[in-house]
């Protein structure tokens, strides 16, 4: 930036903040440390926190921060020139049990046995692409703008698929899933989550999963093209590195496979999701969304309203909690999507524009959130003004999944991030 | 572990922080050998390519912070405004010679913001940011 600074940051982000440095160029940056919490101490507290020590170095922390700012350069503070980060060799060789067990211990893995990539296994599946495998793929990293981006070949790709036990035939789509640079571990201390649309004839040709228990481990395409999706994140966008390029809380049981939602297109009232967005039926599309998470919507009201039940309302009640951090994705089984045909919707963008005009929230409620200056933005607003929970009706989005052997739903607090074309990767 | 011993354990590279080497030393794990034999088979590096690492010099540092103007940098995550306003209070009751002002940085919490940049070197001196909560 051109001026000293000093950066202070809590203890629990120490290796974030040091890794993190050292990957923009400045290893020996002066990050002064606080205890942890900052967010929800009082004033006294925080200010105690300034007349004690950094929990790192142990010295007195505001002396860390003016010395921080004065004290001399080093020789090394004061370096230039380019540093060619180490990935490690080419190859492995060992037995099939040590191979495993390194892969686990080298957090190259989603902790769980994979395939052992061997030439052999990834000529194969370079097979699913008339690619070469040389080409460069795209780029991935944990969070946009705040970690460098890793950049990845077919050939990478393909070792990933492989150890994710997926056949040849998914390559494409998993390419397709690499290429948008969507990471599935977000590096947020939010634990996100992330989906997969797809849509077209290739939800057939891989025989993909979109009825009864679609979302669930009940298809090798659904769950090796999810779990792959997470080797990728991992070994080509050099994230779920926990404390480095990891800070979800909890983390989210998700990342393991994702989200993958082939849609149900033959039993849908609705124009599918690509088409949507401008694609042809006939094309293969993913199409991607980041978020926070899925959960059920049976507790909705309205849902036990006959003769047909109140799926517009239960989804405006089940969406309620969300934040605007993200959209609102509604998973509907068909007969659900059947039944909102009755009520009227006979489009999901007239679904949307129903929930848009009709979800709101009040200024001093949303103002009270952690997000709230999001939602109102100008401090003149009256506190019983009511703001919509989202300002255009895009935000809302639905895919039309499941078997049908109940009409129920499913809601996720999470936003479209961009459709893939599949058959460009084949 | 401090920085040093963690630059120096990765052999005082930055760049290898960007790599699972991290990893690597800390599960001490043995390393594969690069012989093959009988009942050794050969397995590929799964991972990508990081780009290369454009060491950035520091900024020279002040003589002294008497007379100076700090800036307290908030980049938007919950509590760093009263956080900062805290550090404040410490400069006025600590140093009074140093005179501060609290900017939230504009845009998401790592995109830059040119104009705040601007006005820190047309007005001030040196800058404190509060970085995640």
């Amino acid at each position: 930036m051109g001026f000293p600074t000093a950066p202070m940051v809590t203890i629990a982000f120490k290796n974030l903040a040091l890794s993190n440095a050292a990957q923009r160029g400045m290893p020996h940056e002066r990050i002064c440390f606080t205890p942890h919490p900052v967010w929800g101490k009082t004033d006294a507290e925080m200010y105690a926190y300034l007349e004690g020590n950094d929990p790192v170095s142990g010295k007195p922390l505001m002396k860390e921060v003016t010395d921080a700012l004065t004290q001399p350069l080093t020789a090394d503070e004061s370096k230039s020139g380019t540093v060619t980060p180490d990935v490690g060799p080419a190859t492995f060789i060992d037995t099939s049990d040590n191979l495993q067990q390194y892969y686990l211990d080298n957090g190259l893995t989603d902790f769980m046995h994979i395939q052992l990539p061997t030439q052999e296994k990834v000529d194969a599946m370079l097979k699913g692409t008339s690619h070469h495998p040389d080409e460069v793929v795209g780029k991935m990293c944990p969070a946009r703008g705040s970690y460098p981006e890793w950049s990845f070949t077919v050939r990478h790709v393909a070792i990933n698929a492989v150890m994710a036990g997926a056949l040849p035939e998914y390559l494409p789509t998993i390419l397709a899933i690499a290429s948008s640079g969507v990471t599935a571990l977000s590096s947020s201390t939010n634990s996100f989550a992330v989906a997969a649309v797809i849509n077209g004839p290739i939800r057939d040709k891989l025989n993909m999963n979109y009825g009864i228990g679609a979302m669930g481990p009940f298809a090798q395409p659904n769950a090796a093209i999810g779990r792959a999706w997470t080797m990728v994140s991992r070994n080509l966008g050099n994230s779920g590195m926990p404390g480095q390029t990891y800070l979800g809380t909890f983390g989210n049981s998700v990342n393991y496979n994702n989200l993958i939602i082939p849609e149900n297109e033959k039993d849908s009232p609705w124009t599918p999701f690509h088409v949507q967005k401008g694609f042809k039926p006939e094309q293969n599309v993913v199409s991607l969304f980041v978020g926070f998470s899925i959960s059920q919507g049976q507790a909705g009201v309205g849902l036990g309203v006959k003769p047909v039940p109140q799926f517009h309302e239960a989804l405006r009640y089940n969406m309620i909690p969300f934040g605007p951090l993200f959209g609102a994705l509604g998973v509907l089984d068909p007969l659900v999507a059947q039944g909102l045909v009755e009520l009227g919707f006979k489009t999901k963008e007239q679904l949307a524009d129903w929930l848009q005009k009709n979800s709101t929230i009040s200024a001093k409620d949303a103002r009270s959130t952690l997000f709230g200056g999001r939602w109102v933005r100008d401090p003149q607003t009256p506190d019983d003004a009511r703001i919509p929970y989202y300002a255009k009706a895009d935000s809302y989005n639905f895919v039309v999944v499941g078997g049908q052997t109940n009409p129920y739903h499913m809601v996720a607090n999470m936003s479209y991030r961009v459709s893939v074309p599949i058959d460009q990767w084949a | 572990m401090n920085r040093r011993k963690m630059l120096s354990l990765l052999g005082m590279s930055p760049a290898l922080l960007a790599a699972s080497r991290a990893e690597a030393a800390k599960t001490k794990t043995k390393i594969a050998k690069p012989t093959a034999g009988a009942g050794k088979i050969e397995a590929l590096n799964p991972k990508g390519i990081p780009p290369p690492i454009q060491l950035v010099p520091m900024a020279p540092r002040l003589n002294s912070l008497d007379g100076k103007t700090i800036y307290l940098v908030s980049d938007g995550f919950p509590g760093a405004d009263h956080f900062l306003a805290q550090v404040g209070l410490w400069f006025k009751k600590n140093m009074p010679d140093v005179t501060t002002m609290y900017r939230l940085k504009a845009g998401a919490f790592a995109d830059d913001d040119p104009k705040l940049n601007a006005e820190i070197k047309a007005k001030g001196n040196a800058v404190i940011m509060a970085i995640g909560h």
